[in-house]
């Protein structure tokens, strides 16, 4: 992952010496972090996509955290919204056809 | 021939000058006859079938926006009307859902300015940035469980809808119009008003906001534990 901006907060702790043992730099999973919804939207280019699961192999840290954001969108998509009843259909249609016969 | 051609001429003289348009002629003259069919100016059913064909895509799309039945009402209603005093504007260049789609989301930032006259709150990337081991792994209770089935979580569902309603308001259209709408990005950029990478970028944000206030909470699994979010 080269995509680091320069901004980027110096991270606070490395992995490289982290208890889960993966060897690549806490910067990486940022820079990864900043491309997840381009990678659950399938917009990445091919090499790019490999690139992000050899590294979330490597890293439990962000396996996790791209299943917890697959998880929120996949509930966004299946969340139901509430229906209007027929009665309030009608109510509306007629509130709007007064409204604007009264413009 | 020129007799004849006078003789439709003084027919036509002679007609009653043409009824002024209400609302629901008015209606009648431009909408499609199928949805998302440009309107039309042959159609005597307009009004109805424009009403009919996207008056529960719009109240959906309200009720996501503004959270509660009545306030989606409300701009469902507002929609309609300002629809009518727009369609003079109206080229059919677009889909007649994406034109009925702009004029909501237009009216609903209108209708929050006038009630709350709050500015925008911006969420930044940097807020999203887990500076802990156990911030990267907080996670969401649905491992095992298809959508429809995490959804029977009342605890869950309520969790989603408080984390999409405290999203600022750009945000939340474009999680909206995205993940719960399902229209692609560059729809939703011609709806809100700007470029694909605007609405991208939005879009990664406020996913990052709804999963950081899902997995904070500590949502209770259906098997009666509570779940914690984060494994450190």
């Amino acid at each position: 992952m080269t995509k680091t901006k320069k901004t980027t907060p110096a991270p606070r702790k490395q992995s490289q010496t982290s208890t889960h043992g993966h060897s690549h730099r806490q910067g990486d999973c940022v820079a990864l972090l900043r491309q997840l919804s381009a990678y659950i939207d399938d917009e990445l280019p091919s090499d790019v996509c490999t690139e992000i699961r050899r590294h979330m192999g490597a890293c439990p840290n962000c396996e996790v955290f791209i299943a917890s954001l697959q998880h929120t969108v996949t509930l966004c998509r299946h969340r139901p919204a509430p229906q209007l009843t027929s009665v309030d259909r009608k109510n509306m249609r007629r509130a709007i056809l007064d409204a604007a016969n009264a413009q | 021939m020129l007799a004849d051609f006078f003789s439709i001429l003084l027919g036509l003289l002679d007609r009653p000058p043409a009824k002024p348009l209400n609302f629901a002629s008015a209606m009648r003259a431009i909408a499609p006859k199928t949805p998302g069919q440009h309107p039309t100016r042959q159609d005597p059913d307009g009004f109805d079938r424009l009403y009919r064909d996207h008056v529960d895509l719009m109240y959906r799309y309200a009720y996501r926006l503004c959270g509660e039945a009545e306030a989606a009402k409300d701009l469902v209603q507002e929609t309609f009307l300002n629809a009518y005093q727009g369609l003079k504007d109206f080229r059919g260049d677009a889909r007649v859902s994406t034109w009925l789609y702009t004029i909501a989301s237009r009216a609903c930032i209108r209708m929050r300015r006038k009630r709350k006259g709050q500015p925008e709150h911006e969420l930044s990337m940097e807020e999203f940035v887990p500076t802990s081991e156990g911030e990267f792994r907080l996670q969401i209770p649905i491992d095992g469980l298809s959508p429809e089935e995490a959804l029977q979580n009342k605890e869950l569902r309520k969790a989603l809808d408080q984390a999409i309603e405290q999203l600022p308001p750009k945000y939340r259209m474009a999680l909206v119009l995205r993940d719960m709408e399902g229209l692609s990005a560059k729809e939703v950029g011609a709806i809100m008003g700007v470029n694909e990478r605007a609405v991208k970028s939005r879009l990664h944000r406020a996913r990052l906001f709804v999963r950081r206030e899902l997995s904070a909470r500590g949502i209770t699994h259906h098997d009666g534990h509570k779940h914690k979010g984060s494994h450190s």
